[in-house]
């Protein structure tokens, strides 16, 4: 039962962040709304005992990334970009597109949660014969670090890659150090 | 799945806790501000505040007062909804992070088992850490939301030196969770009873001292010590509020209860910050060189009933908690009344270029040690 209030009380900030991230004209609130949906996404984590998933979610999506991208926004000055997304015909039907897919993604969901449901309730049984949420930290690394280490590795590889990208196309014309 | 409340009765149970735990860090505050503004005096050789009441105790409710009834200002030129909402976001991640920390060994009162803390979550030092971290939404809010270069500004500022922090503060306590080999706070506090002892290369060396990991872990404390000033914005890290270039940072706009509002969630995230340290590092609750079982032990030799012995126990380790737990914010107060402020970039520096590779190699160190250790034998 309260498990029920806690989850439907979650999908529902979730999903009203999420569709504000759509609908707000404000870059700075549909930001802000964006880190909410992630803060609310990582609730629904502890909701299905995934504990560490949902402390790493809100250390580095909510905590880290919206943050710069809420900090690089205000730096901005904003009314023209507020203009352009109230106004013009191309926004108008990336608006309408989005609602779109939206609904479709809406649906999608609607029907794939009826089989989620069935198969929780397959795993219910399961649970109930003493199978404990506890250390599915460890789980997770032995997935991560012994069955996955090569892709795990290949993906540090490929974010190190971004980084160092990213430092040398903004260096490679002056920059924001140039010094001449 | 976990101890949220399936009955009614645990239910009521966490409310209650939830909001005591709530009161007291806020309660605490103005005992803070007090102890600051005195003690700041006696550092400087002043007075301080010592008109209103004994020793000056009573300002603090003068000052309360004063806060309620100023004049509810919003600038003209600002985001009204971001400006009332980021005083009231600045509660919220310092109250429910505190809230994780364990604070006693836990009661035992006939079946019921309460644990002194507000709740307990496996991955304690996750959660945190994760909670804590959305602070900056708070301070990027109320600079934006005021309108004002110097806000957003400080805004900047203090966002910046939060997140470049975190990095530091993230990697100095990797090594104690693998020292400790748990996420779980109560884990580690249960790990840190009785004496100093090494286990490792086949022997075991026991010391003197108490087991805390600060001996294990010098250097992941001193990180984790410098990056909690940093986290919490208080000197010599208070950049985003330098007052010579920026009026007051971040709440430059803000008066009255508001203003409070943002000063509770600073002296929130130095009770976190001393809470954890004490957790990792000074050994949590325990009284040093006695286990909770021995101090139950002695108190039952008294002939108290179980239950009063229980009591008793759970009681004289809360009183270690605080001790060790005002010994610290005592010495952040010390601290800021002591030492300039860094200029910002060497505030960068710092961050960047010494605290983060030193972090990581006390990472690779413990790991390596950790290996070592279990694997030789002399």
């Amino acid at each position: 039962m309260t498990d029920a209030i806690l989850f439907w009380f979650l999908a529902f900030v979730t999903v009203g962040a999420g569709l504000s991230v759509v609908l707000m004209s404000n870059p700075i609130y549909s930001a802000l709304s964006l880190a909410m949906t992630m803060v609310g996404v990582s609730a629904l984590f502890v909701t299905l005992g995934a504990f560490f998933l949902a402390g790493v979610q809100l250390i580095v999506y909510a905590g880290a990334v919206m943050v710069l991208f809420v900090m690089v926004i205000m730096l901005f000055d904003l009314k023209h970009e507020i203009q352009a997304f109230t106004r013009g015909k191309i926004t108008g039907a990336v608006k309408i597109a989005s609602v779109g897919i939206l609904a479709g993604l809406v649906v999608g969901a609607i029907t794939l949660s009826t089989k989620a449901i069935e198969l929780s309730q397959k795993t219910q049984a399961d649970a109930d014969t003493g199978k404990t949420y506890a250390d599915n930290t460890m789980a997770l690394a032995q997935n991560l670090f012994l069955q996955n280490v090569f892709g795990f590795e290949a993906l540090g590889v490929l974010l190190l890659v971004i980084a160092v990208g990213t430092v040398a196309l903004s260096r490679s014309r002056g920059g924001t150090h140039a010094r001449d | 799945m976990m101890d949220m409340g399936s009955t009614p009765f645990e239910i009521t149970i966490n409310v209650v806790k939830t909001v005591l735990v709530f009161l007291m860090m806020v309660q605490l505050v103005p005992i803070l501000v007090w102890v600051e503004r005195r003690g700041s005096a006696f550092i400087q050789n002043r007075f301080g505040p010592n008109r209103i009441g004994p020793l000056g105790l009573m300002q603090l409710l003068a000052d309360a007062v004063k806060f309620l009834t100023k004049e509810d200002f919003v600038p003209d030129k600002g985001n009204k909804y971001l400006f009332y909402a980021a005083p009231i976001f600045a509660l919220i991640p310092a109250s429910i992070a505190y809230m994780a920390i364990p604070m006693s060994t836990p009661l035992l009162i006939g079946d019921s088992k309460f644990l002194i803390q507000g709740f307990e979550v496996n991955v304690g030092i996750v959660f945190i850490l994760g909670v804590s971290s959305l602070a900056a939404y708070t301070i990027l809010m109320a600079g934006w939301g005021s309108g004002s270069k110097f806000a957003l500004m400080g805004a900047m500022r203090a966002s910046a030196q939060i997140i470049s922090y975190e990095l530091a503060l993230g990697l100095s306590i990797v090594g104690v969770i693998m020292t400790y080999g748990t996420f779980n706070l109560s884990e580690m506090i249960a790990q840190q009873q009785g004496f100093l002892t090494f286990n490792g290369f086949g022997s075991t060396l026991t010391m003197p001292l108490p087991n805390w990991g600060i001996f294990f872990q010098p250097l992941g404390a001193l990180i984790f010590f410098a990056a909690a000033f940093a986290e919490s914005n208080r000197l010599p890290f208070d950049l985003a509020e330098g007052e010579a270039e920026l009026v007051a940072g971040f709440h430059t706009e803000y008066g009255g209860f508001k203003m409070l509002m943002f000063f509770i969630g600073e002296y929130g995230h130095m009770m976190i910050a001393s809470g954890l340290f004490a957790t990792f590092f000074l050994g949590g609750y325990n009284i040093p060189w006695t286990t909770v079982q021995g101090v139950h032990d002695w108190l039952a030799s008294f002939g108290f009933s179980a239950d009063l012995t229980n009591v008793l126990n759970t009681v004289l380790h809360f009183l270690m908690y605080n001790v060790k737990f005002l010994i610290l914010l005592w010495i952040f107060i010390h601290v800021r009344w002591t030492l300039p402020r860094f200029r910002y970039d060497q505030l960068m520096d710092l961050g960047w270029k010494t605290m983060l590779p030193w972090a990581l190699a006390n990472t690779i160190l413990t790991s390596i040690v950790i290996f070592a250790a279990a694997q030789f034998a002399f």
